[in-house]
Formats: C-alpha cells, structure tokens, sequence
C-alpha cells in the first residue's frame, strides 16, 4: 500500500563532471528510490519513488542534499482500491474511460455542457477520483441528450454517452439522482409503461409525469397536446402486446442475474 | 421485391403516424415489403438504458431474438430504436458473458439469441438496397423549386459508423436532389434536438430546436426533412412553443423523408399523412400537390 511517485531531477552536478557518480549513487541509495534512470533535456534524472507517508516528505529528504537545483513532481500513483471506478468498468464498454486523456474534446462538443453542474471531462476525472457521492448526485448525465457527438469525437475512443448512461443507472440504484433535474421521473415512468404494456403509451405516461413532478407545467404544454390529439397522433389507449407475460419473465430473471458485464 | 422484418417502434402508432403511412406508401413503388415483426415490444430508448442496464439490453434482445427466427435483417424507421437495439446488439456479440446472462433472462420466455441479426435503418436500406437510380427513376412529380433541409438528427449517423459520415452526411442531400428538389446548406443537419429531454427539460430543448430552426431558415429552406420521429415531433409540435419564447415566427413545415418521396412519386398526399402535421404543409406543398394530380 501507499503511493508511487515520478520525480523529475535536476542536479549542479552535470552529467560527466565531477561529482555526477556521487549524486547518482547518493538517491540510488535512499530506500524511497525504487529505481532512477537518467535523462536528457531539462533534468537529469527521473527516479520512480514509494512513499509509504506522503509524497511531499520524500521529496523535501531529496531536496535536503545541496546539490539538487531543482525537482518536479511528475506523475502520481495511487494503489488505494476505487470501487466506484471498478463499478463504471464493469458496464459494457466502461472500461473505456480509463483511457481519457482529459482533453477536453467532449466538453467542447456538448451542446448541453451549460446546463450541466460538471462537464463530462469533469465527470470523468472524478469517477477516476473515487468521487462516488459528486459524480452521482450531480445532473450532468439527465441532462445529456445522447446526441453521441462527444462519443464520435473522442480521439482515445472513450465511450462517454455509454459511461453517462452507466452513471444514471449507478444513480438511481443508489437513491442519488439529482432532485433538481425531473429527466430520473419521466425515465421511471417511460420504463413502467414498458413494463405494464411491453410498449410506451406516450400520453399515459406524459400525463402521469406532469401529475407527479409540476401539473402546472401541463396547462403550458396542453396546446402541444391538443395539435396531436387532433392530428391523431396520441392515441387515448395504451396497445398491450400479447407478450407481456413473456417481458415480465425475462425481467424478473434479469433482476436474479443482476448487473454489470 | 425484397423482403425485410420491420421494426416500426412506438411512435409510429402515435406521434409519428404519418412517418408509418408514407412509409407504407412508398415501400410498394420502391419493391420493398416490409413484414412487421410479430409481437415486438419497445426496444427500451435510453430511458430504460439510463435506468437499468442489465434489464434495458434484455429488454431489447427480446426484439432481436424474435427478428432472428426469420432469418433475415431488421429494418427500423425510427433512429432513436436503431441505435438503442445496435448498441444492445453490439455488446451482445462483444461480450460473450452478457450474452450468456441475456440468454438465460430470455430463455425464461422461451426465447434464445445467437447473436446473429444486422439491425438497420429504413433509410440506409433505401440508399443502399434500392439506391438512388431506383428512386429518381420512379419520379413522376419533379420537385422542381422546392428548397428541403436535410435534417439527419444525431443517432441515424451516431455512434455506429456506417453508411454516412458521422458529423457531415451527405445522403438525403443527395435524395432531395434526385427528386429535383434543392438541398440547401444546412451546417446543423446532425445536430442534437434534444430528444425525449424536451419533457423534463423543456427550456433545454426549445433552446436547441431554436437554433435548427434558425439554422434552416436563415438558408432559405421551406421545409425539413427527417427520418426520426422524435426530430419531427420536436421540431414540428413544438415549433408554437419555440416561437412564443424566442418571439420568431417559424412556420416551416416538418416532413419525414419519406413523405417527399411519395410526393415525387405522385401519391396522394393523404396516404402520406401530410395532413398531420403540426405546422401546415399545405402552403408550401401546394404548387407541387397541383402537379400531382
């Protein structure tokens, strides 16, 4: 357990003059030096650490030798097990965000990223931060309109619209969905009318929606309504498949297999 | 003829009515028979695959378990459907231990996937299977003048790469064209109209359908076409709504693709549903209705 560290070395020992060796066999010999190689460019060295306290203590005990001009802190590694990142794996093409390279190409491509409270670069660097309670109880995944211009975009091939979809679900299955955005409702309502007919009844679902989040926001969308009942484009009767005992079975063995890949 | 099962989706006995007439109409001049898969259920759309994940892909491979007893392709006109029963497709043929847990949930109905079923987009299958020559050449009403956008919405190109390009499609350019009708320059053509989010997330969605709606206009277009149904409802049903809160005054008509083939073809606009539309098409449609008859 503990952290792995990359230090970035520059030393007034330049290499071929004197004292180089020394100075080279001299952070060889600490025991937070796993392994030290030398470099060329701006420093001399990079030295892959293990810090069993904290990073910043093994680097000041470098600092102490007079010798060292300058030491930058490159990479940090941490083996502190991330559930929550495991979970996001776990889902079909999840795995895919562990190759973001956090540019940013998906944030500039979404065309709802205003609205969102993180954006979905963001996202993604907090799954990668264990940061369960954040990334879930924010609305950036209700409000993304799996539009896929981020997905198409992505030059590592991460599969963002998936990993939102995988949020959502990890959401509800927590009991964390954002009360400030009604998309978790209406998905709940989409998803029962499914369930009970084996198809979407789109005004009996609608109309259960309005009930239960603003029935005022009904009286604003009544004329909506009203054009496509009188286009006959809302039928008034939900259509059941013969099948709905089938839908039924195959959920219910569905929930006994659970989640995941 | 070529045979093909067909997924029609939920909207098409609802909002999308008349993408099912037109659909229904053209199919026989474009020697196509479309056989509705028997007692298929809602492929799940993202609310279920942004509710539970283990039960939305078994939900879908239902529908893939049914369409691959008949051996054949299945073709579906709505985009929302396409790619929710693609991407359920995919990770069942990617990942062998989803497929067996699918498989053990669907064989409590009796039912098994192997895994095998291409699933399609009416309108690839039109451009790929019967082509452009095939359709130009049923043309007997040229839609000569007519300015069309050509609004391909986001999931007919995302994310499954297949018959046009993801961000630029070029196809129903070309089929406005080959109907003599004008494809005018339309830079939001695959943008997002913000989809079922309009219910939740009205001010969200309005914002986006805005945008199209002005991107189209500002090019001179007198009507849009689609082959989504959720593209259509959103921007024909709400247009009232966008220009109430953005104080403009659009007024354009908001066809399915499929529609303005029939138009071409001669079909009588009420097999096409053209009357059913939210926004009237009947100002802009009437010099080519006159010819039809």
């Amino acid at each position: 357990m503990g952290t792995k560290a990359y230090f970035m070395i520059k030393t007034a020992r330049e290499a071929g003059g004197e004292g180089y060796e020394e100075a080279l066999k001299a952070l060889e010999a600490m025991p937070e030096v796993e392994s030290i190689e030398s470099v060329s460019g701006d420093y001399d060295h990079v030295a892959r650490i293990h810090a069993p306290k904290s990073v910043v203590s093994v680097a000041n005990k470098i600092l102490e030798n007079e010798w060292i001009k300058h030491l930058e802190v490159f990479k940090v590694e941490t083996d502190e097990p991330n559930p929550f990142l495991e979970e996001v794996c776990a889902i079909p093409a999840g795995e895919s965000i562990r190759s973001c390279a956090q540019c940013g190409m998906c944030s500039a491509s979404c065309p709802n990223i205003d609205k969102m409270d993180y954006s979905p670069r963001k996202i993604i660097a907090l799954i990668r931060a264990g940061r369960r309670h954040e990334a879930l109880s924010s609305n950036t995944m209700w409000v993304c309109a799996s539009c896929y211009l981020c997905t198409v975009r992505c030059p590592n091939d991460v599969k963002i619209t998936e990993m939102m979809h995988a949020l959502e679900c990890l959401a509800v299955d927590r009991d964390l969905a954002s009360s400030r955005t009604a998309t978790p409702t209406m998905y709940q309502l989409f998803v029962d009318s499914i369930k009970k007919n084996g198809r979407v009844h789109e005004l009996g679902f609608m109309i259960r929606f309005y009930l239960k989040t603003n029935p005022f926001a009904a009286i604003k969308m009544a004329p909506v309504a009203l054009q496509l009942l009188r286009h006959g484009r809302m039928p008034l009767r939900a259509r059941k498949i013969k099948g709905t005992d089938q839908i039924k079975a195959i959920l219910d063995r569905a929930q006994v297999l659970g989640g995941a890949r | 003829m070529r045979y093909y099962p067909f997924f029609p989706g939920c909207s098409l006995g609802a909002t999308a009515v008349a993408y099912g007439d037109s659909v229904k109409a053209v199919a026989g001049p474009l020697e196509m028979e479309l056989i509705e898969l028997e007692d298929w259920n809602c492929c799940g759309s993202t609310p279920y695959g942004s509710t539970d994940e283990p039960e939305a892909v078994c939900i879908a491979a239902r529908n893939l378990a049914l369409a691959e007893k008949t051996g054949l392709d299945l073709v579906t006109p709505c985009s929302a459907c396409y790619t929710t029963l693609q991407n359920a497709n995919h990770n069942i043929q990617t990942y062998p231990d989803l497929k067996d847990r699918v498989n053990d949930a669907l064989g409590a109905a009796g039912l098994e996937y192997g895994g095998k079923v291409r699933v399609r987009h009416l309108a690839e299958v039109i451009f790929t299977d019967i082509g452009l020559e095939a359709i130009e050449s049923k043309v007997v009403n040229k839609l000569t003048g007519l300015k069309v956008a050509p609004y391909y919405g986001c999931q007919l190109v995302r994310p499954h790469r297949g018959f046009d390009d993801p961000e630029h499609p070029q196809t129903l350019d070309r089929l406005i064209t080959s109907l003599g009708a004008e494809a005018v320059p339309f830079p939001l053509k695959s943008r997002c109209c913000g989809g079922s989010l309009i219910i939740p997330e009205p001010n969200l969605a309005l914002g986006l359908i805005h945008q199209i709606l002005d991107s189209a206009t500002a090019n001179g277009a007198e009507c849009i076409i689609t082959p989504c149904p959720l593209c259509q409802t959103n921007l024909d049903a709400y247009q009232g709504m966008v220009n109430a809160r953005f104080k403009t005054r659009y007024e354009i008509p908001i066809l399915f693709f499929t529609q303005l083939i029939g138009l071409a073809f001669g079909i009588d606009p009420k097999a096409l549903g053209l009357d059913k539309g939210a926004v009237s098409a009947k100002r802009v449609l009437d010099p080519y209705l006159a010819v039809a008859k």
